[in-house]
């Protein structure tokens, strides 16, 4: 059943791993670069003239972490396997975009956050005897 | 006049003036960051050059023109052309623009944050004189630790570009001389003696001054920018001085306030307390009628509270009521106030919370005008060449003025003496101890100053409340009218003539009050009176408009009710309280010292259920039964311009009495002067003398900044 | 240069001495009325030379309320002059010119002499309150270049060794001989005269 499941996912669904199309290109010409910690996996054409990623689970762009990020988009030539960048020690882990999700950013004051609204123009204090 | 040329048209000018005026005068834009008019030349920010062509040939090189006059030229020679000053040409353009460039080599880019951002004077001219197209400065940029200068400057130094405009003013306005620039070349930096706060009354000015944000407004920062407010020209209260102030508000909150130039009253100065109040604007705030319950104030509506108030008048008969107006309030309704009482049939009115002696005529008339006025007028100060000091300290009471009598002293010719407690002024006062009866001994022409003052050219008296708030104080009044008389103080009217009799109220409500005649009328009590009658139980019903300033416990058992903004110690003394809008909050005719009636207008509406004061009156006055014959501001002012018909005349000050003697004998009342009590000065913390400024955080904390100051020390 | 700022570290007070302060009133007396304050340069180094070499902040307010002079100018004027000392330095102050003539004369291996010598740091007193270097900016005796001023007397046409000798002449507590050290009796041509041969003597 779930296997099932899964070809229907493959079948009809783009935003789970990849699509059937790029899948059956990447099987034809691409090789295996690396996997990251989320277990996406990078996948690159002979020569690196095209470079794909495979979502383990949802497709969203900003799965993606920053250090295969560059190499994705070309800006860097070695995937972080074969050159991995420097960590700092003030880097924060990285998180992908939260927005829709209970998780989501809410400004100080948001009616959806908290609900205490910040100090606003016009705002006094009254005197109470 | 010497004759120039400035780009092309033939000019006629003062040869006191400098270029940089003289290009002023021709309408020509100079820029400038060191030279500002009422500072002394520094010359060194080198932003002004102008190219000068003698005889008709170029100039050497460009001159710094805010540092020479046009007397420095050198005279025209026979058959020459005149000289000509160039402030276009691309020899200007490209010197200024390396003046530029070095003054941006070590300025931060960092305008987005800075609070100077959109008024500044560096921001503005980079627009005409900046260019990128360089970029030689390839080294690191100069960084600067920040200065402590006390809770109202906020210093940001790596901005500083060394115009030195504070340090000048700190020297020769303020009279501090605790700002100063150490360090030489690259490395200058701009700091008072070990980071100590500023002691002066005026340091937010230097905040105006600064072309940059290096200084900028502590209680300010990061509140606003300048585009998103709402600039309002209004009228200050925190002194009688009435300084023109521009009010800045966003929406319905005042974000800050700045001074407005008028030569005649304060130039382009303002206190700390008139720029730094407004915090107390959205503090401690009257927002909603209350109604004493049961020992309890409770809140209440408007019906409720007129309600509660045309009870207690229906039962109290007018000579057991009484009204006091206070140091804030605007003409408009004392004028009010006073009609209602009038038709009420009170007697006991008073304005002069303080006690001070003024306004009356021996036999309990009004007295004249120039018995309560700084006749001189403000402006005048600086022609004086002989000053008496009596009983007052004009740098608390009136801060503005006093660097006025400075400015007068530093020019030389002004003896200062002074009859009252040792305070430093900062200008050296000539001390004649504080024995009031000496007031006596100098009118009958026994004492020193006598001399001094009469054989003065325009001589000038001073008189504080201190010295006027006391029993005595219509015997000094009249002993102090007595030596105006008899050393000639009194001259003639017009623009030759003179009068240096002058008065230094402390409160900005007084001089439109006695103008309106909210005085004690035929077998009326005064304040003092009042007070001790409500104590007694003489008085039943006290009406209160923002007086704060009384003994409130001392009120017994009377119905008080308080029309105010503050919840300050009227309110809180109030059996019904009525809230009134600030004086940022209300149009209002304000009348200055010396008899200048100034308009102050709205910026922000009065916070919750508060209103304007006078509607109020005139709302409650139609439920007393007694309607007041006005229903809107032109009409009650109309009505006040039929009473005292010099409040009609705005910006105008009235100048020098007729030198009438019946006038002069009808000042005070002469009598004997109690020596054992010598004068004590009105204000004893200059930070919160009313209760806007005792609502305020910023002051509050300049208060206790100021505690351990020397204020009492002998001048230098 | 560097920012100049007072020392951390400050003495409670200052006083001339009975010695100092009649010198000091005479200085003050040959200034016009009213102009006194101009003392102010003398008195500081007088003071500082009390001191032993350096500025303090008592002294700067005590000179301010002796000329009337408020304290932020005396404090500018002392921050301003870069011979008046804001820290404390050794008993010998050796004030390298490393200004462009004796730079190209060599002022380089002078500093590495004073570095090897006394201390690797500028403005740092080694051998505890012995000795103290810094570079300064032109002593004014280019024609002797390099130059070092030790106290109030200048050691001129020095090198390596020559600051060396020095140095240990200064540590032994013998008192070196000022003026050139390369045999020079003034900033004659050090190979005898080139012009005026035929005038005689």
């Amino acid at each position: 059943m779930r296997l099932l499941g899964r070809l229907f996912q493959l079948l009809f669904t783009w935003w789970n791993g990849a699509t059937i199309g790029t899948l059956w290109t990447i099987s034809r010409t691409g090789q295996l670069v690396g996997e990251d910690e989320q277990g996406n996996r990078y996948y690159q054409q002979r020569g690196g003239s095209r470079r794909w990623v495979v979502y383990n689970g949802y497709a969203d762009a900003s799965r993606v972490p920053p250090e295969w990020h560059p190499w994705l988009h070309h800006t860097l030539k070695e995937p972080p396997t074969l050159a991995p960048p420097k960590v700092k020690p003030w880097e924060k882990e990285h998180v992908p975009n939260m927005t829709g999700t209970p998780f989501a950013y809410r400004p100080p004051g948001s009616l959806a956050g908290t609900g205490a609204r910040a100090r606003g123009t016009g705002d006094y204090e009254a005197w109470k005897p | 006049m010497t004759k120039i040329i400035i780009d092309g048209k033939e000019y006629d000018l003062d040869p006191n003036l400098t270029l940089l005026q003289a290009c002023e005068a021709a309408g020509k834009e100079i820029p400038r960051f060191c030279f500002h008019e009422r500072l002394s030349i520094a010359g060194n920010c080198r932003m002004c050059l102008v190219e000068v062509r003698m005889g008709g040939r170029p100039g050497p090189k460009p001159v710094a023109s805010c540092a020479q006059q046009l007397r420095d030229l050198p005279p025209v020679k026979e058959g020459q052309p005149l000289h000509e000053i160039v402030t276009g040409s691309p020899t200007v353009k490209k010197a200024r623009e390396g003046v530029m460039e070095f003054l941006l080599i070590n300025h931060p880019l960092d305008c987005p944050i800075c609070d100077q951002g959109g008024e500044c004077d560096l921001q503005d001219q980079a627009m005409a004189y900046g260019h990128d197209k360089l970029e030689r400065f390839k080294e690191n940029k100069r960084a600067v630790t920040e200065k402590n200068m006390g809770p109202l400057v906020k210093t940001i130094m790596t901005r500083c570009i060394h115009c030195t405009r504070c340090v000048r003013f700190a020297a020769e306005v303020a009279g501090v001389d605790e700002i100063g620039a150490i360090g030489r070349g690259e490395d200058m930096e701009i700091t008072t003696y070990l980071e100590k706060a500023v002691t002066s009354e005026l340091s937010g000015n230097i905040i105006d001054l600064c072309p940059v944000g290096a200084l900028t407004s502590k209680p300010y920062a990061f509140n606003a920018r300048p585009w998103e407010l709402k600039k309002i020209e209004s009228i200050d209260v925190m002194d009688a001085l009435g300084a023109n102030i521009r009010i800045d508000a966003r929406g319905r909150e005042v974000m800050r306030i700045l001074p407005r130039n008028n030569d005649d009253v304060n130039e382009e100065w303002i206190s700390d307390k008139t720029r730094f109040v407004w915090d107390g604007l959205k503090r401690q705030r009257l927002d909603r009628p209350y109604v004493r319950k049961d020992g309890k104030l409770t809140e209440a509506d408007w019906p409720e509270a007129f309600a509660a108030i045309a009870a207690r008048f229906a039962t109290t008969k007018p000579e057991r009521m009484a009204a006091i107006v206070g140091d804030l309030a605007d003409a408009e309704s004392i004028k009010a106030l006073k009609d209602l009482m009038t038709a009420l049939g009170v007697v006991n009115l008073d304005c002069r919370q303080d006690g001070a002696k003024i306004g009356l005529a021996p036999d309990g008339t009004r007295g004249p005008r120039a018995g309560y006025l700084f006749n001189s007028g403000i402006a005048s100060v600086e022609a004086a060449d002989a000053l008496l000091l009596i009983g007052t300290n004009p740098r608390m009471e009136a801060p503005v003025l006093n660097a006025r009598i400075r400015k007068a002293w530093l020019r030389g010719n002004l003896n200062i003496a002074r009859l009252g407690p040792p305070a430093d002024l900062n200008y050296p006062v000539c001390e004649l101890g504080n024995n009031p009866a000496d007031l006596i001994a100098i009118a009958d022409g026994r004492h020193a100053a006598f001399e001094t003052l009469k054989s003065a050219k325009h001589p000038m008296l001073i008189i504080g409340m201190g010295a006027l708030a006391r029993p005595d104080g219509a015997a000094v009044l009249a002993a102090c009218a007595k030596i105006a008389s008899a050393t000639g103080m009194i001259g003639p009217e017009g623009e030759a003539g003179w009068n240096g009799f002058n008065l230094l109220h402390t409160a900005a409500a007084r001089v439109a009050a006695l103008d309106l005649g909210f005085l004690p009328g035929q077998g009326g009590r005064d304040t003092a009176g009042i007070v001790a009658g409500a104590g007694k139980g003489e008085i039943d019903t006290l009406f209160l408009l923002g007086a704060d300033e009384i003994d409130t416990r001392a009120l017994g058992k009377a119905f008080v009710i308080y029309l105010g903004s503050h919840g300050d110690k009227g309110a809180h003394r109030a059996d019904i309280i009525l809230p009134g809008a600030a004086y940022t909050e209300k149009p209002g005719t304000y009348v200055n010292i010396e008899g200048r009636v100034q308009r102050a207008n709205r910026a922000s509406f009065p916070p919750g259920e508060a209103k304007e004061d006078w509607t109020i009156l005139r709302a409650l006055s139609e439920v007393l039964g007694r309607k007041l014959p006005y229903d809107s501001l032109a009409q009650l002012r109309e009505a006040m311009a039929s009473d005292a018909p010099h409040v009609a005349q705005l910006d105008k000050a009235p100048g020098f009495p007729p030198a009438d003697p019946a006038i002069w004998r009808a000042i005070g009342t002469a009598g004997p002067i109690d020596n054992a009590h010598p004068f004590v000065y009105p204000i004893s913390d200059f930070y919160l003398t009313n209760p806007i400024a005792r609502a305020s955080a910023t002051l509050a904390e300049c208060s206790r900044s100021s505690a351990g100051r020397p204020l009492a020390s002998a001048a230098e | 240069m560097s920012t100049r700022r007072l020392a951390p570290d400050q003495p409670a007070t200052f006083a001339f001495t009975a010695e100092n302060l009649a010198w000091a009133k005479d200085r003050i007396a040959k200034y016009p009325d009213g102009r006194q304050a101009s003392a102010i340069v003398p008195l500081l180094w007088r003071a500082q030379e009390q001191q032993g070499g350096y500025v303090t902040e008592p002294m700067l307010r005590y000179l301010g309320d002796m000329l009337g002079l408020s304290y932020i100018r005396v404090y500018e004027i002392a921050t301003f002059y870069t011979m008046f000392n804001l820290a404390p330095v050794g008993r010998h102050l050796i004030q390298v010119c490393t200004t462009t003539p004796c730079m190209l004369r060599g002022s380089d291996e002078i500093l590495d002499a004073c570095k090897k010598h006394i201390g690797p740091k500028p403005q740092t007193v080694y051998g505890e309150g012995l000795w103290s270097w810094m570079e300064v900016e032109c002593l004014g005796a280019c024609v002797n270049a390099p130059v070092v001023q030790i106290g109030k007397d200048f050691y001129e046409d020095l090198d390596g060794p020559a600051t060396e000798r020095l140095l240990d002449d200064l540590k032994a507590g013998r008192a070196p001989k000022p003026g050139p050290a390369n045999g020079r009796f003034s900033s004659e041509p050090l190979g005898g005269a080139t012009t005026l041969k035929e005038v005689k003597a």
